[in-house]
């Protein structure tokens, strides 16, 4: 049984899924459009549960909110679960009057009753099951109450679609509907009513659909025929409002019987907004929590960790690998290979797993606590200013975990071209995979200010692409419009289990690469640096790799690290930026006794070890991010954009800077 | 709205006819209409967006756009 979760955004989906799914089926993507498509077993294993995007009506206005009518055209799903907030009920009820139109078996489930009870809105659920003519169930998803009742009654009851017009649009749009459904009858195995108010209702999607199926001059003409008959008759904005308006009458109904309201408290979370959202204090609060964000990574937390586990891998692991392969009498070829390549490849990404799942963890504590939307928010002016809006920034910050659900996290903004330009400019965000890069680097050369360094490299990038969003929205990229309209969810304290299964979820994708990516990758570097054309087992300086990265060498000399070690590194950075990290642990094969911190000090100075982290920072995004922004944006011209404007820019602030430090006597 | 905003202003939307469409459909989606009781909640600096709140929930939109709704004092 298939069954579809669905609801307003910012109801508690997530929460709901996770506890309604002991774990993910299938995690992929939706047909056409790199929208995550999350499909679960129930707990009961009774069927499964797939998660839809969160939308306020089925008629979309961005791409994501696509995903939800193309999947109620395109593919059969048994039955709906609708998540309503129970204290926004009568906006939830718009969807789901729309779902019930839908005629397929619905389910409720009544989310926050609880956040209800605090601002006094009590709901009687048996009398709203009563006006919907379908189940519903309160539930409070955070903590999983009532979710066992939820699924007793998905897998039991039968829950027959109840044919009942619930909302009369009035006699005009009755009888188009009427005209409409005499003109698809028998054409299409969905809902015809539901067909037709969308239709009126202006749905692209579903205006498409029915242009395929049916006579599309006969449906225009239906259509331009009521909207001239209801302006003149009663003078409405549009078609869609009065719509709109006559579920309102119809919802208003339905909350008079079933709401009762009483007087409210102040929420906890206009007090904590009265501070974050300030007018002095939003911005360097914003700051202070990125900064201690950093600390904690860096600093307090996630280097002892990192190191720690790096003692364990180079000690303890190592010396298991040599005895096992001692006791199997291993060749020199295999003995190095395992060695050489692969402990200190994907070992040497691995040491920084501990760094990588604090920050996930962060980022996941900003989504869940609401304090996201605030900082789109508080950004929004800065963000204005140069042609983005402050929705933009919520795809940068999650592009410091990984750029590529950064740039998918694109698709809620709902204007093309500043769309375009987020996914353009995210890639300068520095990702967790660009982090093992910094962490080695500002170990061995700026070990007493370790997270200010990497911070400014953090910063630089938000500049960087502050500047470019200007320059590319003031000449290549002008938008007209621009919309900035953004929910304020309230407040959440977020549950710990939800927190980690999302920084699971965001982490494990990072050991996986460590275990297929730059394991592969260390494995053909190790060779490249083992062969040479003279054979096998050469001296490095004159193995393939010695020769490849020699090529390109001198055009980065300029930029303070002109060695074949350097530009090898930096090809193989673009498959994955860790694995910059493995392919030095190779090529710098590193002696028991010391480690590739200290080697590095022999090939850099330390003005170059910062031109080279700003040109790691920026250069080009990895394989994945590109296939993402080629996949987003359904263009070449702009993927091959993205990776050329990054070059450029790259290579000219490395160069300011190593030719600059040099002027100013740097080192 | 007119132009000095301070939160706790409180008024209720009379057109917003005047406003951009793509914000009117938006605001639509979160229940907000024509009749509806908004109140500010906070003002960002350097003519930064407003946060306005309307039937519980807060909603934060641009100042130019905020201007351009008709909002008459209750």
């Amino acid at each position: 049984m298939e069954i579809a979760l669905i609801g307003n955004p910012n109801t508690g989906k997530t929460s709901l899924f996770n506890n309604l799914t002991g774990s993910y089926e299938y995690v992929g993507n939706w047909s056409g459009v790199t929208v995550e498509k999350k499909v679960g077993v129930f707990k009961n294993t009774q069927g499964h549960l797939i998660d839809l995007p969160g939308v306020y009506t089925l008629n979309p206005l961005s791409k994501d909110e696509g995903v939800v009518t193309s999947f109620f055209l395109t593919e059969s799903v048994d039955r709906l679960l609708n998540i309503l907030d129970a204290s926004q009920l009568e906006r939830n009820l718009h969807l789901t009057l729309q779902l019930l139109e839908f005629e397929k078996p619905v389910l409720i489930g009544l989310n926050m009753v609880d956040v209800a009870k605090k601002r006094g809105i009590q709901i009687n659920s048996a009398k709203l099951s009563a006006f919907l003519g379908v189940p519903v169930v309160p539930v409070v998803a955070r903590n999983g109450k009532g979710c066992d009742k939820l699924v007793d009654v998905i897998s039991t009851k039968s829950m027959k679609p109840v044919k009942k017009n619930l909302v009369y649009y009035g006699k005009e749009v009755e009888a188009a509907i009427a005209a409409i459904s005499a003109v698809i009858e028998g054409k299409t195995e969905h809902s015809q009513r539901f067909l037709a108010v969308q239709y009126l209702e202006g749905n692209e999607y579903v205006k498409n659909y029915l242009h395929q199926i049916a006579d599309a001059m006969k449906l225009s003409s239906i259509l331009s025929n009521l909207e001239s008959e209801l302006q003149n008759r009663y003078d409405c904005k549009s078609l869609a409002n009065f719509i709109y308006l006559k579920r309102k009458e119809t919802i208003e109904k339905i909350a008079a019987a079933v709401a009762v309201k009483t007087d409210t408290v102040i929420p906890l979370t206009e007090k904590i907004d009265s501070i974050v959202t300030n007018k002095y204090l939003g911005i360097p609060i914003f700051l202070l929590l990125m900064y201690l964000m950093f600390m904690l990574t860096f600093d307090w937390l996630g280097t002892p960790l990192s190191d720690m586990l790096d003692a364990f891998l180079t000690g303890p692991i190592t010396n298991l690998f040599e005895s096992a392969l001692t006791a199997i009498h291993a060749s020199a070829f295999i003995h190095a290979l395992i060695i050489e390549g692969l402990v200190a490849g994907v070992g040497g990404v691995l040491v920084f797993v501990p760094q990588i799942f604090i920050l996930f963890f962060f980022i996941s504590l900003l989504e869940d606590s609401g304090y996201m939307a605030r900082v789109a928010l508080v950004m929004d002016r800065i963000m204005e200013s140069v042609g983005l809006n402050g929705k933009a920034f919520i795809p940068m910050i999650i592009g410091f975990g990984c750029n590529v659900p950064g740039i998918m996290a694109a698709r809620t903004i709902e204007t093309p071209k500043e769309r375009l330009l987020t996914i353009l400019l995210t890639p300068l965000m520095s990702c967790s995979a660009r982090l093992p890069v910094y962490a080695l680097f500002v170990g061995g050369f700026f070990a007493g200010h370790r997270a200010l360094v990497v911070l400014s490299l953090y910063v630089l990038g938000i500049v960087v692409a502050l500047t470019l969003a200007k320059v590319f929205s003031s000449t290549i990229l002008k938008a007209e419009t621009s919309l900035f309209v953004i929910e304020l969810p309230p407040y959440r304290l977020p549950q710990f289990q939800s927190l980690w299964r999302s920084t699971w979820d965001k982490g494990k994708g990072f050991i996986r690469k460590a275990g297929t990516f730059i394991f592969a990758g260390s494995v053909f570097i190790w060779l490249l640096s083992y062969a040479g054309p003279n054979g096998l087992n050469v001296d490095m300086d004159h193995s393939f790799l010695a020769a490849i990265g020699g090529v390109i060498a001198p055009i980065l000399a300029p930029i303070g690290f002109g060695t074949w070690q350097a530009a090898a590194s930096l090809i193989t950075g673009f498959l994955a930026k860790e694995s910059i990290i493995s392919t030095m642990n190779i090529i710098y094969f590193v002696p028991k006794d010391s480690n590739l911190q200290g080697l590095l000090a022999n090939y850099y100075t330390p003005l170059a070890a910062y031109s080279f982290m700003v040109f790691i920072l920026l250069y080009i995004p990895c394989l994945a991010t590109t296939a993402t922004i080629y996949k987003e944006t359904g263009s070449k011209k702009w993927t091959a954009f993205a990776i050329g404007y990054a070059l450029v820019i790259a290579y000219v602030l490395a160069f300011l800077i190593y030719q600059g430090g040099k002027l100013f006597g740097l080192v | 709205m007119n132009h000095s905003f301070k939160a706790g202003d409180k008024g209720k939307i009379v057109d917003l006819s005047h406003v951009s469409q793509l914000v009117q459909r938006r605001l639509l989606d979160l229940g907000i209409t024509e009749g509806s009781e908004v109140c500010v909640k906070c003002v960002m600096p350097f003519g930064g967006p407003i946060m306005i709140e309307s039937c519980g929930q807060c909603i934060g939109i641009r100042r130019k756009e905020a201007i351009q709704m008709e909002v008459v004092k209750i």
